[in-house]
């Protein structure tokens, strides 16, 4: 991964420490951006075999990219802000994360280690192996500070709750500006916009509206929902929101939420997944359209319209794109011209990518040097929050993925839940605003 | 399959969930998600169940896959365990694993104490590490009352062999350094007190019994029972009917609804606590911590994780298994008073299960008058899952045996008909 050299000014240029070193950085920008760009693509060390690890997601949903910062231990640094002299540590690892002793512990037991079973009553074995267990695990230090007491959360009512910034949430956001509901959209991001911001760009997508569209202060944006909980007031929404003097909880009542909050990108399952240089495919699109920040040559895999849509993304910014693999079936018309039919995708690398192979379409392996491979795969529905408001999650095996079971007007098992966009299944970006609109409307017309 | 996403969803500081509004007078309501009771059928296993068996033991929690394994040993294995859920899907699956032997009265002390002896061995009997880590456990009391049963309790244990002390409010701290010991006025410590890890315990059991030929029925609801001439014949399952000569009733929580399928009334009533973990961090404390005027406690697992869970006082009865914002708040506020450095550390989740609470905070054992051949197991008020090794083996060796045990008659269900309780006060959680 490297900056592009037609990258355009995004920030103040400054320097943040990483475990002593001088690292330049862009101000504001993910630091775990900053640390790729320079080249220094390994954060972390897995917890149990201390396998080097490289930000996978950069959406708060593996564990990949987790630093102590400024002495606080498990911070997301993809979704930290970089800081003039932030303190940056990588965890779990003696005594550096370059060069880790106990990276020995993925050598010695190739096949796994069952911690279950190991020396299990095998006298004195067993009590070293729970001591030495008790100090490899565990992640962070405790800090050594108490914390300062953050603002006293705010308690906000509203008609309509609206998770997630994303096609289908902002389209919704649009139809209760339009129709004067009161509503309050609440996105996990800095941005809005979700793939219509940082996804593959995909023919036919809307636009993302300016925040400005909607009434003031009704999108709140670094403001992730926690639960779907209720109390003696009725059902509310959790969330922790990043005001400029640092975070606030708020409690929100609401008659209905419309819940669009999209989905985790998944990983495939294949040889050396895990290795630095392996990165989600929104990850890939993410760093290059918002920070200019891309791959030399990258292998990509995986199936569906966003794969291809990223290849030719990665093609118009210069990066060489050595092979997209579809694991599903022939590339439709219009991919990109290095896509083939495949199966069994491998990575190769000792701390990092070097190559990528795979059995092409008739047989035979086919290897190819690259520095990142991409998996890109539809998104696994976030269920989580309707699965807590009472909505039915089914396996959908035609698709093989949970999804929350709606009906076409996003109702579901909740009286007062709704779901739109990929929570219901995925689609394209386009059809997600057509859904996020469509759920809006009914919704509206059930209000009294 | 039956899963359940947790909150927090996003990993969130103590020191935020604090700021929750909590208003005390009010009991807690709700929870997500709520419903307790979403197994799908298509989990049912489709082989047949036996159409008899010797003993049938409803619960597949801790206490009966306990009690099934040590009958085996006893050489009885014509045993069937029936479970609802999954293996650890009720308390055993949902407690914080602190294990000790500081309780307020000699009956508890002395099973405690075998319990915690019979774990140090399990490891090597069932195969399976169940990381028990002797810690210690350090009560602290807030007020006078609470200071003079710690005093008392003191006596009594070391009567028994435990080696439990008062200590001054320095040597807390020592013990845990960054306590504030805020408002407390004593401690008790017993450093042969630990945390283990539940699930294992669970597993290795229900392993155990299988190798013996016992069968362990999950996803499989009672739903009645056939009896003549005062005597349990048949218990009715979603599965089809077991005739047998013994049940025993090890359901926790679930115990007053199955009993009342039989038309007994048990005086269990079931009672949500909730619970929590954070992120992993590396040891910094040793002893489970629990503030016994609040029910406030919290210990560091084995991966490093903070977990804890404190009483409601107003928590209704029922049968809940939701997560309420309001636990959080409480939990977070009490454990930031007593130690102010983990503000920043961040929840990854909470969940809920239920206590089984009896009117005297005592389990339930033995013969249910009227019906000789319904053994009581239930009752065990949050602490079942400590117990369970000592109390499987003393059960199975009464059955075994058929010589007579005063546990068995002590903690009879007749006891609440003739008045004569004695209750156990060292309650947490």
């Amino acid at each position: 991964m490297r900056r592009l050299p037609d990258a355009s000014p995004r920030g103040r240029a400054i320097t943040v420490d990483l475990e002593g070193e001088s690292i330049p950085a862009i101000e504001g920008e993910p630091v775990a951006c900053s640390l790729i760009a320079a080249d220094e693509q390994m954060l972390a060390r897995s917890v149990k075999y201390h396998r080097p690890r490289s930000p996978y997601c950069f959406a708060a949903a593996c564990s990949h990219c987790l630093m102590r910062v400024d002495g606080q231990p498990n911070v997301y640094t993809c979704r930290t802000p970089a800081r003039e002299g932030m303190r940056l540590e990588r965890q779990n690892a003696y005594p550096s994360a370059k060069v880790d002793v106990f990276e020995t512990i993925d050598w010695f037991f190739p096949k796994g280690l069952d911690h279950h079973e190991m020396f299990a009553g095998v006298p004195v074995a067993e009590q070293v192996m729970a001591k030495v267990a008790r100090q490899l695990a565990g992640l962070g230090l405790l800090p050594k500070e108490a914390a300062p007491t953050p603002p006293p959360a705010r308690t906000l009512r509203t008609r309509v709750a609206v998770v997630g910034g994303g096609a289908a949430g902002l389209a919704a956001a649009r139809v209760l500006t339009e129709r004067g509901v009161p509503f309050l959209l609440f996105e996990r991001d800095g941005h809005l916009g979700g793939r219509l911001a940082h996804g593959a760009p995909e023919a036919g997508a809307p636009e993302v509206p300016e925040a400005t569209a909607f009434p003031k202060g009704s999108v709140y944006t670094r403001a992730p929902v926690l639960g779907l909980y209720d109390d003696e007031g009725g059902r509310y929404l959790a969330v922790g929101v990043w005001e400029p003097e640092g975070p606030r909880l708020l409690k929100v009542y609401a008659e209905r939420f419309l819940l669009a909050p999209g989905g985790h990108p998944p990983m495939l399952p294949f040889e050396n997944n895990d290795l630095p240089g392996v990165y989600s495919g929104r990850a890939a699109s993410l760093l290059l359209r918002r920070y200019d920040v891309a791959p030399e040559v990258a292998a990509l895999v995986g199936w569906g319209p966003e794969l291809h849509a990223l290849a030719n993304l990665m093609q118009e910014r210069g990066v060489k794109v050595a092979v997209v693999v579809d694991l599903k079936g022939a590339p439709p018309s219009g991919a990109h011209p290095a896509a083939v039919q495949g199966s069994e995708p491998k990575a190769h690398g000792l701390r990092g990518v070097g190559a990528f192979s795979y059995t092409a379409q008739g047989g035979g392996r086919k290897k190819v040097s690259c520095d990142a491979v991409l998996v890109s795969v539809p998104v696994s529905p976030s269920f989580e929050l309707a699965r807590q408001g009472g909505a039915k999650v089914t396996f959908d095996a035609g698709r093989g993925l949970f999804v929350v079971e709606a009906d076409a007007d996003g109702r579901t098992q909740a009286t007062d839940v709704y779901a739109a966009g990929d929570l219901t299944g995925g689609g394209t970006a386009k059809e997600a605003g057509a859904a996020g609109r469509r759920v809006a409307e009914a919704l509206v017309g059930g209000l009294s | 399959m039956p899963f359940t996403p947790r909150p927090p969803l996003y990993p969130t500081e103590l020191r935020l969930l604090a700021t929750a509004p909590v208003d005390e007078s009010q009991p807690p309501v709700g929870g997500v998600p709520q419903e307790v009771d979403a197994f799908p059928a298509a989990l049912r296993p489709e082989a047949p169940l036996p159409a008899k068996a010797k003993v049938v033991i409803i619960g597949g929690g801790i206490m009966g896959l306990a009690l099934a394994y040590n009958l085996a040993r006893e050489g009885e294995t014509d045993v069937v365990v029936l479970e609802r859920g999954y293996l650890c899907a009720g308390a055993s699956g949902r407690n914080g694993g602190g294990v000790r032997m500081q309780w307020g009265t000699p009956a508890l002390v002395e099973l405690a104490k075998r319990s915690i002896d019979l774990m140090k061995g399990f490891a090597g009997e069932l195969g399976i590490n169940v990381w028990l880590r002797q810690g210690g456990y350090l009560f602290l009391a807030k007020t006078k009352a609470v200071a003079q049963r710690l005093d008392r309790n003191v006596a009594l244990h070391n009567k028994f062999g435990v080696p439990t002390r008062i200590v001054s409010p320095d040597e807390a701290r020592d013990i845990v350094p960054g306590l504030t010991m805020k408002d407390c006025l004593a401690a008790s410590y017993n450093p042969e007190d630990g945390v283990i890890f539940p699930w294992p315990f669970l597993w290795g059991y229900a392993q155990g019994c299988k190798k013996k030929g016992v069968r362990v029925e999950t996803y499989t609801d009672v739903t009645g029972f056939e009896t003549s001439n005062g005597q349990v014949r048949k218990v009715k399952t979603t599965r089809g009917d077991i005739a047998c000569d013994t049940v025993v009733l090890a359901a926790g929580a679930w115990s007053p609804e199955v009993a009342k399928l039989v038309g007994v009334q048990l005086p269990n009533e079931p009672h949500r606590h909730e619970i929590l973990s954070t992120e992993p961090l590396k040891p910094f404390l040793q002893p489970l911590v629990s503030v016994l005027d609040t029910g406030l406690y919290f210990s560091q697992s084995m991966r490093g994780e903070i977990v804890g869970g404190m009483g409601d006082p107003k928590e209704p009865a029922g049968l809940n298994m939701g997560s309420t914002l309001r636990f959080v708040s409480r939990f977070a506020r009490a454990l930031m008073e007593q130690l102010p450095q983990v503000g920043h550390v961040k929840v990854l989740r909470q969940w809920a299960g239920c206590y089984d609470v009896t009117p005297d905070n005592n389990p339930i054992l033995g013969r249910t008058p009227g019906l000789d051949n319904l053994l009581q197991m239930s009752g065990f008020v949050g602490h079942g899952f400590m117990m369970a090794p000592a109390v499987a083996e003393r059960m199975a060796k009464w059955m075994a045996s058929g010589q007579s045990d005063e546990l068995f008659t002590r903690f009879n269900l007749r006891r609440f008909a003739e008045g004569t309780l004695e209750r156990e006060d060292m309650i947490i959680g």
